[in-house]
């Protein structure tokens, strides 16, 4: 969270309008979607990971970390589809297991490849647009285009709330690991109970203060400010017809 | 001279509390001044402060904003709240934007004011606390002294003749109390009222030019600084003897 967040607020297009960013991102899933070719998706890896590092300058780095943390989901869900499990060898090649046979064939394997490159384009795509943009640019995007107000709001809200949170958890958390609240298995099961507890009544007390808060500014239905100011690229553009031409022809070809 | 802020005999009990937090409290607030508000924890301070803004209403007493009562409509709690602004202790509680600028503008949109104005006024707001070079970083990255500028900010940027400020100066460093003060004078300045909640005697003593004083949901006295530390009773509610 806290990882991806530093880079999205201090990348070399963090400026930029962020209808743009996720335009290049939408791009990019889109073809993933709907061309079925693992080229797409490694082409769109390349082009993700090229863009992150070189036009917003996030480290490499990061962009790798994310992808890896990320990398763990999709390969569980592959073996799933790579290998079947039966009671009599029905593919080859198929490893005996007591009274099983795990096997896999030449089309599992095919359609397991198909997928995790359409599943890594598109995840390269999301980290693309989330190591680039901050969360709350990706609201105001949804703001402009017109999502309700009462879920905006909703998200704007969650969103500052998790940072305030973390913080009374930190804080909470060093109080009792001061008083060894932490010592042991039981104690500290104990400790995360009250802590969990704590956290609630801390977070409920905020939202009453909050709220009063809002009220003495005159809160009136949906939470009013003004709109972001950003920049526009004209190289999103070009890279954008550049990333859908190339996506293509990666996609034709046999 | 009609008083900005008057709050007359306010009588106020919180749900399910069991005794009053205020009882028969009154305060008048004139231009210009520089009042501190003293008192022991519980003594009201806080629920006095939350009437003068509309956010509690009183069992019994009125509240006076620029000599008219404060009527507690929807229309009647904004046109108070556009004179009065109440800045909160915590600033985690008042900040509910990630992004500082568009905290700032709540209140100006508010009032009705259109994209262009509300602009300016945050602009001005911002330059006035010292944190126009914050505008586009994230709330969450702030220190708690910039976090209180903004909020201060997203207060003044509603342009209110009383500030009431709750407790705001307790945790800050001396660099940024003084920071703090300084925004405070260059408002006192141009006219506006503004009122400290505070335990700390020295702001009472060398700032303030009036001290209020709460004790059980009551204002015991209102007075010249010099005139409260000479009295004994006095000392002895805002905690200044041994
Ligand atoms: N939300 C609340 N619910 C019930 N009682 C409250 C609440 N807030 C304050 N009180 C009570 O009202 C009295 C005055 O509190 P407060 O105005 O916060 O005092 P101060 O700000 O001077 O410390 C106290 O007795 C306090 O316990
Ligand atoms: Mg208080």
């Amino acid at each position: 969270m806290h990882i991806i967040d530093r880079y999205a607020y201090s990348n070399a297009i963090r400026e930029l309008d962020p209808a743009q960013k996720g335009g290049l991102a939408l791009i990019a899933m889109l073809f993933c979607l709907a061309l079925d070719h693992p080229a797409v998706g490694l082409l769109t890896l390349v082009w993700m990971f090229a863009l992150a590092t070189l036009w917003a300058q996030v480290p490499a780095r990061a962009f790798g970390r994310a992808l890896l943390a990320e990398a763990p989901f999709l390969l569980l869900s592959l073996v799933g589809v790579a290998l079947s499990v039966s009671l009599a060898p029905l593919v080859s090649p198929a490893l005996q297991l007591g009274p099983f046979w795990i096997g896999s064939s030449a089309e599992s394997l095919a359609l397991a490849t198909r997928l995790f490159t359409r599943a890594l384009g598109c995840a390269a795509a999301l980290n693309f647009l989330i190591l680039t943009t901050p969360l709350l640019d990706l609201i105001e995007l949804l703001r402009r285009l017109r999502v309700p107000e009462t879920l905006i709001d909703l998200m704007s809200l969650t969103y500052r709330a998790i940072f305030v949170l973390l913080e009374s958890l930190q804080r909470m958390a060093t109080a009792q690991d001061a008083r060894l609240g932490y010592a042991g298995p039981w104690r500290a099961l104990r400790s995360a109970g009250l802590l969990g507890s704590q956290l609630f009544l801390d977070a409920y007390r905020r939202s009453q203060r909050l709220q009063m808060a809002l009220e003495s500014r005159g809160l009136a239905g949906p939470l009013r400010v003004l709109p972001l100011d950003y920049r526009r690229d004209r190289r999103a553009r070009w890279f954008g017809a550049a990333l859908a031409a190339s996506l293509l022809l990666a996609g034709a070809w046999r | 001279m009609t008083a900005l802020l008057e709050l007359e005999q306010l009588h106020y009990r919180f749900p399910g509390g069991a005794e009053p937090a205020l009882r028969g409290a009154s305060l008048r607030l004139e231009a210009g001044r520089r009042v501190a508000l003293l008192g022991r924890n519980g003594a009201g301070k806080s629920t006095l402060l939350l009437h003068a803004n509309g956010l509690l209403r009183p069992s019994s007493g009125q509240v006076r904003v620029a000599g008219e009562p404060l009527v507690y409509t929807r229309r009647g709690l904004l046109a108070a709240r556009r004179q009065v602004g109440l800045v909160f202790q915590n600033p985690d509680d008042q900040l509910f934007s990630a992004s500082v600028a568009q905290d700032i503008s709540f209140g100006p949109l508010n009032l009705g004011l259109d994209v262009a104005e509300a602009r300016r006024r945050v602009a001005e707001a911002a330059a006035l606390c010292e944190v126009h070079d914050l505008l586009d970083r994230p709330t969450h990255a702030l220190s708690g002294g910039q976090k209180l500028r903004v909020a201060l900010a997203g207060v003044l940027a509603m342009a209110p003749r009383v500030i009431l400020a709750d407790e705001v100066t307790s945790g800050l460093d001396p660099w940024m109390r003084r920071q703090v003060f300084a925004i405070f004078n260059r408002l006192i300045a141009q006219g506006v009222t503004v009122l400290l909640a505070t335990h700390d005697l020295s702001v009472a003593r060398q700032w303030a030019d009036l001290v209020a004083v709460m004790e059980a949901g009551q204002v015991v006295a209102v007075a010249p600084s010099a005139e409260v530390f000479r009295d004994a009773e006095l000392r002895r509610l805002i905690g200044a003897d041994e």
